[in-house]
């Protein structure tokens, strides 16, 4: 217990939808946030996200459920109380004060004196990039600038948890990018957990230490980046996280039956599995082949090939019509080659190595 | 293209007209309050500022079949009683208005949105219904008319305008500040001062300017539960017009329109440098 900074149990929110019905936000969630760990809420848009962010920064009062900070219980503690400070969305800057206003807003409703706060806020505001902006207004300020006052703010009086919802999803592309390299690089100098929230796979697949992968307010999996991606718990975490070559069908003795009468082989250990399944081979597991042997493999035609520097990438089609990505190193060359100029190959897979999840209807 | 610029001029022409409509009648006040001809003030006879002068009490050439005022003690205590009143009203408008219009932005009680619609009443209802019902009210509570009715009348109203100015700030207003400021560790109390309330000024102070200059004008309902002792400046010149418009009237009408033009600049400025 002792590692969780923060520990949520069968948390529970229901929301009346404006339909007349009820959207379940969060839906019996079992959350450990370890310490000085850099965890991503991951999902699609109204999947919870946000309610589970700020449940744990007591701004969504729980249904059921009980959720401690540092091992207090928090449950019903309100949030100006809770040793807890969240980026928002919308950065929620205050429009009438100045940048170091804002920055030391924390550590003036604490009562700190006036000199040293002008220290913290300056140090905070150089730690986030940003010295010398003191004196300005939000209104003053770029998009990005902005973001990183709100950044400075939440940091300046030293929380055991940063809670950040979507802070760089209004930000243009390369300077989300270096924004997400200077928050991990963050994370690590103030040592405390960081729970950031993003609907954008590649952000949480670069930053994150976990991942915890939600839809219709339930945690699908929660996991190491590498782990989700090359095992994802379920077809629904396998297509948002992007993985590509799914076959769904039916497992019968050993083989997985899709539905154009196509079948894939399936490993020894795989074989008691019963009913309704989704096999995942991963581009760079597929080999080229040209003879017909034993080995287990797939006919397909190749439509294209690309050249994509340290390889190849290969898009090829089943006999079914799949579509199929196989990616080849660039040691592979000559049988590229061949099979570019053949048009088709034969895909050998090890079926030990295939990832088998139960169900079915990955794109949701 | 000539159709273009015909549209145009007509445009120009209406918007000149729709100002003159406004400001020719004020202009023209202004003018004669400064027209020396005691019996037609319409006709230009020269320049003087001894209306001024006379309403504020100094001894001019003027004589004193010209004026009503018999002394200007009674304007001056009219406009003392109006200046009281204004003040009043305005703080305990403004104090109940704004308090008002945060419950029901905060809360969201049994009975807020019908709430909501009462607080409209009282500008929908005609200020003559208005001033009947809160004579009848008055006398049959068995309270002595006079500054006091007036106070209380005033305010049923006032508190109406305070709170839609106060409101609309309201809605404006970014809710997820609040969540910031707590976030940050501040206590409601402290979020209400430190993020709530500044950026509410505007909205306060704007309402508050509108009651005192509404306060100070109010004639049909204070007319009704103002007594018989107490009297305001818009009913002092209201009597004053029964016995005929004489000179004097229009520099007392510049002299109110100026201090009405400063309040609202005064409002303006300080709204423009909230921004
Ligand atoms: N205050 C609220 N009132 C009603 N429904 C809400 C409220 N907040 C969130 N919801 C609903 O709860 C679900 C989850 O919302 P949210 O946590 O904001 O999702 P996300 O941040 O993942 O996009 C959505 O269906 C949303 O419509
Ligand atoms: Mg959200």
């Amino acid at each position: 217990m002792q590692d969780a900074i923060v520990e949520l149990a069968g948390a529970r929110k229901v929301f009346a939808s404006p339909e007349g019905g009820e959207v379940k936000a969060l839906d019996n969630i079992y959350l450990d946030v370890r310490r000085n760990e850099f965890l991503t809420l991951l999902g699609p848009s109204g999947c919870g996200k946000t309610t589970l962010l700020q449940s744990i920064g007591g701004f969504v009062r729980l249904d059921a459920g009980t959720i401690s900070i540092d091992g207090a219980d928090m449950t019903r503690v309100p949030p100006h109380l809770r040793p807890v400070n969240t980026v928002f969305q919308n950065y929620a800057l205050f429009p009438h004060m100045s940048v170091e206003q804002n920055v030391g807003y924390a550590l003036e409703v604490r009562g700190i004196p006036a000199r040293e706060r002008r220290e913290k806020v300056g140090a905070a505001l150089v730690m986030v990039g940003l010295g010398g902006m003191e004196k300005r207004r939000p209104n003053q300020l770029s998009g990005g600038q902005q973001q990183r006052v709100a950044l400075a703010r939440a940091i300046v009086a030293r929380p055991k948890l940063l809670l950040l919802d979507e802070p760089l999803s209004a930000l243009d592309r390369g300077l989300r990018h270096s924004m997400q390299i200077e928050l991990k690089n963050l994370q690590n100098e103030l040592g405390i957990s960081f729970v950031f929230v993003t609907h954008d796979k590649e952000e949480a697949l670069t930053m994150s230490d976990r991942i915890a992968v939600l839809k219709h307010g339930r945690i699908q999996q929660i996991a190491a980046p590498r782990e989700i991606y090359d095992r994802p718990a379920n077809p629904f975490v396998a297509s948002f996280i992007g993985v590509s070559n799914m076959f769904e069908g039916s497992i019968d003795s050993g083989s997985l039956v899709m539905d154009r009468g196509e079948t894939l082989q399936l490993g020894r250990t795989l074989q008691d599995c019963k009913g309704r399944a989704t096999a995942v081979i991963r581009p760079e597991q597929f080999s080229l082949s040209f003879e017909q042997d034993t080995r287990a493999g797939i006919d397909v035609t190749i439509d294209q090939v690309i050249f994509v520097g340290a390889g190849f990438e290969l898009y090829a089609r089943t006999r079914g019509g799949r579509e199929l990505v196989v990616s080849a190193p660039a040691s592979a060359r000559d049988d590229v080659a061949r099979a570019e100029s053949d048009r088709r190959a034969r895909l050998i897979y090890v079926p030990a190595n295939i990832h088998l999840m139960p169900g079915e209807g990955g794109s949701q | 293209m000539s159709l273009n610029w015909l549209f145009r001029g007509g445009l120009v022409a209406y918007t000149a007209l729709f100002f003159a409509f406004i400001y020719l009648p004020l202009a023209l006040i202004a003018v004669y309050s400064f027209n020396s001809n005691p019996v037609n003030m319409m006709t230009w006879e020269g320049f003087t500022t001894d209306w001024y002068w006379q309403v504020l009490g100094f001894k001019t050439t003027v004589s004193e079949a010209a004026m009503y005022i018999e002394s200007t003690g009674q304007l001056l205590a009219a406009l003392r009683n109006s200046i009281v009143i204004a003040f009043s009203t305005t703080l305990i408008s403004t104090v109940l208005g704004t308090a008002l219009a945060l419950a029901l932005y905060r809360y969201d009680f049994l009975g807020a949105r019908t709430y909501r619609v009462l607080m409209f009443m009282p500008m929908l209802v005609p200020d003559i219904v208005l001033g009947i019902a809160l004579l009848i009210f008055f006398v049959n509570a068995g309270v002595h008319l006079g500054i006091g009715t007036i106070i209380i009348g005033q305010c049923t109203f006032l508190i109406s305008y305070v709170f839609i100015v106060v409101s609309s700030r309201l809605a404006g207003m970014d809710r997820s500040l609040e969540h910031a400021s707590a976030d940050l560790g501040a206590n409601e109390w402290v979020t209400f001062r430190k993020v709530v309330l500044p950026q509410l000024m505007p909205g306060v102070m704007g309402g508050a300017l509108l009651a005192f200059i509404i306060s100070m004008d109010d004639l049909v309902i204070t007319y009704f539960i103002a007594g018989t002792d107490v009297t305001t400046l818009p009913i002092f010149i209201f009597a004053m017009l029964r016995r005929g418009i004489k000179p004097e009237i229009n520099a007392i009408a510049v002299m109110m329109l100026t201090f009405s033009f400063l309040v609202a600049s005064l409002g303006l400025y300080l709204r423009s440098r909230q921004k």
